[in-house]
């Protein structure tokens, strides 16, 4: 099985997909000619040709919008907002037009929307975003976010081909720092949870850029706890199933996001937690997560917002001794 | 100040209408006006909830530009454009239902009045946020044009929302890729209570020029010169000439939706317009022709009474199914082929 | 009511009423043993030189013993009764500069949210997974040390609890001061005896209507198994099982059933355990062919049934065929019993509390000194028509020499 990064896993996804289905169409800025601005999608235009691989104009809504078209007449689109900071451009045709869709008219929307997440660069406000939690509140939309590279492609295959919009969120971290095996082919990742590292003192919840943090803050054992972390891999729908299973075992838990607080996905993992897993619970549910601060350019300034190991750390050896 | 000015009908229509056509187009009218003004009673009866719009005074744009449209072409249609879902095959009486909130609306009960779209005959439903639709109608163009298709898209859309940026990404989309979609600009010289002159400092149709396609100005009142502006520019799209801006020239004759009196129209301005309404200019031609309008009149009354006892009978909607079909279980299916009555697609 | 081993116990003490007072004399008590009282409240009344007046209790909690009692005059500073806090609710003084003890730390950057801790004031709060494995296994959560925040019961610590589900070896020694008794229980409601407890009742009845019961008992110095007891993580009962059936295999007579004018000896030893449900009696599960198992082998299948018995999940096998019958309740304090027979078994072994007590110890050349040895008091109760009291002796001294010989 090949190693691959967490970026050529989403560019084979792709590729297989492309080959394997002529219904399939890629569509975003700058990813035809320049094979996009993370080279994704390089050397796409050589196989595929610049009708499949489209370099659309500046326009995020035009490319929901379009896409949404071309999916109701049988195409299967998958978008890429540039920066996923840019779906606020296209979030009415996302959330109005492609959300609502199936359930006002029973027409299926069959679209995929990826959107490259997350700072820790110093990307500044407006190329840091972690914006799942908006679409996570808007009915018809599907979430998921891959923390391996395996899960890349096998979340981008089910995303594809699932007949839902579905927004894949790519968190840039991960690109080129995330190896793994990853089968050929084509295949699907079920839209559930996983557990990432089994334990029984106490469980981390988290996705995206969030599940390696996690493994390294509980990597040296902290003191000896047993401490599980569950990687979400779906955020809509949410694998309550397994969460509840990690809490009935765990009894402690820490959720992390590296969206702002508010409302960010843990928080809705909180409140099924405290309605459903209350009896389980042997101390508070604990968030870690970016305060509600736009995401800052400066080094010292972006890691003292964004949740890293010392702080997951701190927070589950402050729970685990509760 | 338009580009380019149409034809003028009577010249074009001979050559493409036969006399059903020309029956069938004002009895799509007739069919429009009629279901509309029912509707309209069974809201003043508190049977219509919510709020209910129509497209008084304009039923051209809609039954004239739909009726150039064949059936693998697909069709964006807004809420004054009762017409065109009639001349695709959607029934009156699932029409009245869907004003109704029942379980035989086209929605069944899950949006409101012209909320709707048959995706079965071809139709997408519209959103409120316009002109959105525009982009979804390029898309299906798109899509035609990478997949070789010989079909095109048609969307309306009024002159308000040609201020919004959806309708700038759109046409510029349409201009650059040369797409095979039909832009027909409904101005009906109001959205809600805001004249043109407040909208725009220059006639939307001489953007088309700048977004590299061709515009032309219609007289949206007359059904044939609509029919073929929307044929002309079918052709265009088939022969990959690209996009076509139609601006459809017309009145809103009833308020912007039940609740509202148009005080802020000057009775000149609908005195005006009421000598140029579609129906009766269309009725007059087929008279001349020796047309029995007093029984078209009474066979569309007939339909539109039928229907309205059937729609009348039915159940609402089951509220457990308030929350399903969120999200689509099975396979993704495309829209489905609509009517076409003209003569010219058999 | 006892105190847990987690309360803080608060002193009471003669206050000074003036600078040149030197002693008071306790006029009044206004609460007795077992009684609770919040902080503030008077909780007696003295008279001094100077002045009469009323003291203020200074914690919340459980009055637990009255040292002083009234008419008697003693010194300023002498502690006059005990207040325990923390077991049930009592809440520990306020520390003079205004503590903030267990106040929740919220950072300002990060927005994590630390735990608040709940022992805010002492309160002894439990978990809902706490509470609910404590009612699963009938476990009195009072019981269970807290190795939490501010020493509360984690689920680890009840968990831990179930798995020993025996407190300490030692309990201090009965030749203390008076522990304090509990409160009277409140008035039961009259009627009629559930039908498991008539069921026992009757078996009781029928065994010393039948059987010549007689008890013989023997001291064991345990001190050899606590020490191994703590090594191997099991309990001193799952030693006495093993020592008994190693004695058994000795003196098989004890291991056999008397029906009527029939005597069987059995091979197999299948221990009954007595364990007890609460309110609503007792019962004696049985682990089959216990002569096969190792100690640890012992304290798991004890621990097992124990709590299936609980839980109300035993079958009806599991409480047949037993041959000899061990019963341990120890926790309470009590050292001698004289048990009941468990029909048609002729012996049943009682063990009770291992208590430290001072004993005489003879060293390798002869001479005597005192030592402090966790003792016990084994009690067999036999069944004469089947047994003499030379074998049931000879039995208990051989179980003596096992669990003072464990390696």
């Amino acid at each position: 099985m090949p190693t691959l990064t967490y970026l050529q896993a989403i560019s084979s996804a792709l590729r297989d997909e492309l080959r394997a289905d002529e219904r399939v169409l890629l569509m975003g800025e700058d990813i035809g000619v320049f094979g996009g601005a993370f080279k994704v999608t390089d050397g796409f235009v050589e196989e595929f040709g610049t009708d499949r691989v489209m370099d659309t104009p500046l326009a995020e809504s035009g490319i929901i919008g379009t896409a949404v078209g071309a999916a109701v007449v049988g195409m299967r689109p998958v978008c890429e907002m540039q920066f996923s900071d840019f779906i606020s451009c296209g979030f009415d045709q996302l959330v109005n037009v492609a959300g609502k869709m199936h359930y006002r008219q029973g027409l299926a929307v069959p679209i995929t929307v990826r959107l490259p997440s997350g700072g820790g660069f110093s990307g500044g406000p407006f190329h840091s975003q972690n914006p799942e939690a908006w679409f996570m509140h808007s009915p018809g939309i599907k979430v998921v976010a891959p923390s391996t590279a395996e899960d890349a492609k096998g979340l981008l295959h089910a995303a594809i081909h699932d007949p839902n919009p579905v927004c894949y969120m790519e968190h840039k971290h991960l690109y080129r720092r995330v190896k793994g095996e990853v089968p050929s082919g084509v295949f699907e990742t079920p839209f559930k949870a996983r557990v990432a590292q089994p334990g029984s003192d106490l469980v981390v919840i988290a996705y995206g850029a969030m599940v390696p943090v996690a493994l390294e803050a509980v990597s040296d054992g902290l003191d000896g706890a047993s401490v599980e972390v569950l990687d979400l891999r779906s955020l809509v729908p949410l694998d309550e199933e397994a969460i509840l299973d990690s809490v009935e075992r765990c009894s402690k838990v820490v959720i992390l996001d590296e969206a702002n607080a508010t409302c960010a996905a843990g928080a809705q993992v909180a409140a099924l937690i405290a309605e459903k897993g209350f009896e389980s619970l042997d101390g508070p549910v604990v968030r870690v997560a970016t305060p509600d601060v736009p995401i800052p350019f400066s080094p010292p300034l972006e890691a003292a917002v964004l949740p890293g190991v010392d702080r997951v750390r701190e927070a589950c050896r402050e729970l685990l001794a509760y | 100040m338009a580009t380019h000015m149409a034809e003028p009908a009577a010249d074009a229509a001979a050559e493409y209408l036969t006399a059903e056509d020309r029956i069938w187009l004002l009895r799509a009218m007739l069919l429009m006006r009629g279901l509309e003004e029912r509707a309209m009673s069974l809201y003043r009866q508190g049977r219509v909830p919510g709020s209910f719009y129509d497209g008084y005074g304009q039923e051209a744009v809609s039954a004239g530009a739909a009726f150039a449209m064949g059936p693998e072409d697909r069709l964006c249609i807004l809420h004054r454009d009762l017409a065109a879902h009639l001349i695709r095959g959607v029934t009156p009486s699932r029409i009245l239902s869907q004003y109704m909130g029942r379980a035989a609306g086209i929605t069944h009960g899950r949006d409101g009045n012209v909320h709707f779209g048959d995706r079965n005959l071809g139709c997408v439903g519209m959103v409120s946020m316009l002109p959105d639709m525009m982009l979804v109608a390029t898309g299906m163009a798109m899509a035609f044009k990478l997949r070789g298709e010989r079909r095109c898209a048609m969307t309306w859309f009024g002159d308000g929302s040609t201020s919004r940026g959806d309708f700038h990404e759109a046409m510029n989309w349409a201009g650059v890729q040369k797409l095979p979609v039909i832009f027909v600009l409904e101005n009906n010289q109001y959205a809600y209570s805001t004249p043109v002159d407040k909208q725009y400092a220059v006639d939307p149709v001489e953007r088309a020029a700048a977004y590299g396609f061709v515009g032309v100005t219609v007289d949206g009142n007359d059904v044939e010169a609509m029919f073929e502006a929307a044929r002309a520019a079918r052709e265009r799209a088939l022969s990959g000439d690209g996009p076509t801006l139609i601006e459809a020239v017309t009145m809103r004759m009833h308020g912007h939706a039940a609740h509202d009196d148009m005080k802020y129209v000057p009775k000149e301005q609908v005195e005006e317009w009421r000598k140029r309404d579609p129906i009766e200019r269309q009725e007059a031609l087929l008279r001349s022709l020796g047309v029995d309008i007093d029984e078209l009149r009474a066979s569309v009354k007939a339909q539109i009474d039928a229907a309205a006892e059937e729609a009348l009978a039915g159940p609402m909607p089951d509220p457990a199914t308030a929350v399903d079909g969120v999200f689509c279980e099975g396979e993704a299916e495309p829209l489905g082929d609509g009517q076409a009555p003209w003569s010219g697609f058999h | 009511m006892s105190s847990s081993p987690t309360d803080v116990l608060v002193d009471v003490t003669m206050p000074q009423m003036g600078v040149s007072v030197a002693e008071g004399t306790v006029v009044a008590w206004r609460v007795e043993p077992g009684d609770r009282i919040e902080a503030e409240a008077t909780i007696c009344d003295i008279s001094t030189d100077k002045i009469d007046t009323e003291v203020p209790s200074p914690a919340t909690g459980v009055v637990t013993e009255i040292l002083v009692p009234i008419g008697e005059t003693v010194d300023v500073g002498t502690v006059m009764a005990r207040i325990a806090v923390g077991g049930d609710g009592g809440s520990p003084p306020q520390p003079l500069d205004g503590g903030t003890a267990g106040a929740p730390t919220t950072e300002t950057k990060s927005s994590s949210s630390a735990p608040v801790a709940a022992a805010r004031n002492g309160d002894r709060r439990y978990s809902p997974v706490v509470q609910r494995i404590a009612a699963e296994h009938g476990i009195d959560l009072g019981q269970v040390p807290g190795t939490g925040r501010g020493g509360r019961v984690r689920k680890q610590d009840v968990l831990a609890f179930v798995e020993t589900d025996e407190p300490p070896l030692h309990i201090e020694s009965p030749y203390r001061p008076e522990p304090v008794a509990p409160p009277p229980a409140p008035v039961a409601d009259g009627g009629e005896l559930s039908r498991m407890r008539r069921q026992i009742g009757e078996h009781m009845k029928r065994s010393l209507d039948t059987t010549a019961t007689c008890t013989t008992w023997i001291e064991v110095d345990m001190s050899r198994v606590e020490a191994a007891r703590g090594r191997l993580g099991v309990t001193a009962l799952a030693f006495v099982a093993r020592a008994c059936i190693d004695a058994i295999r000795e003196h098989p007579a004890v291991n056999a059933w008397l029906e009527g004018e029939t005597y069987t000896r059995h091979t197999d030893v299948n221990l009954g355990i007595a364990v007890s449900l609460g309110e609503d009696g007792l019962i004696v599960p049985v682990v089959p062919r216990a002569h096969e198992l190792s100690v640890e082998g012992l304290a798991a299948r004890i621990r097992d049934i124990a709590r299936r018995a609980r839980a109300r999940q035993l079958t009806p096998d599991d409480v047949h065929g037993g041959t000899f019958t061990i019963t341990n309740p120890g926790q309470y304090g009590s050292i001698m019993a004289t048990p009941i027979i468990n029909l048609p078994q002729v012996a049943i072994l009682d063990f009770e509390a291992v208590i430290k007590r001072a004993v005489v110890v003879t060293d390798a050349d002869g001479n005597d000194s005192i030592a402090i040895r966790p003792m016990t008091i084994l009690g067999l109760s036999w069944d004469h028509r089947a047994l003499d009291g030379a074998v049931a002796a000879q039995f208990l001294a051989t179980v003596k020499r096992q669990l003072e010989s464990v390696a």
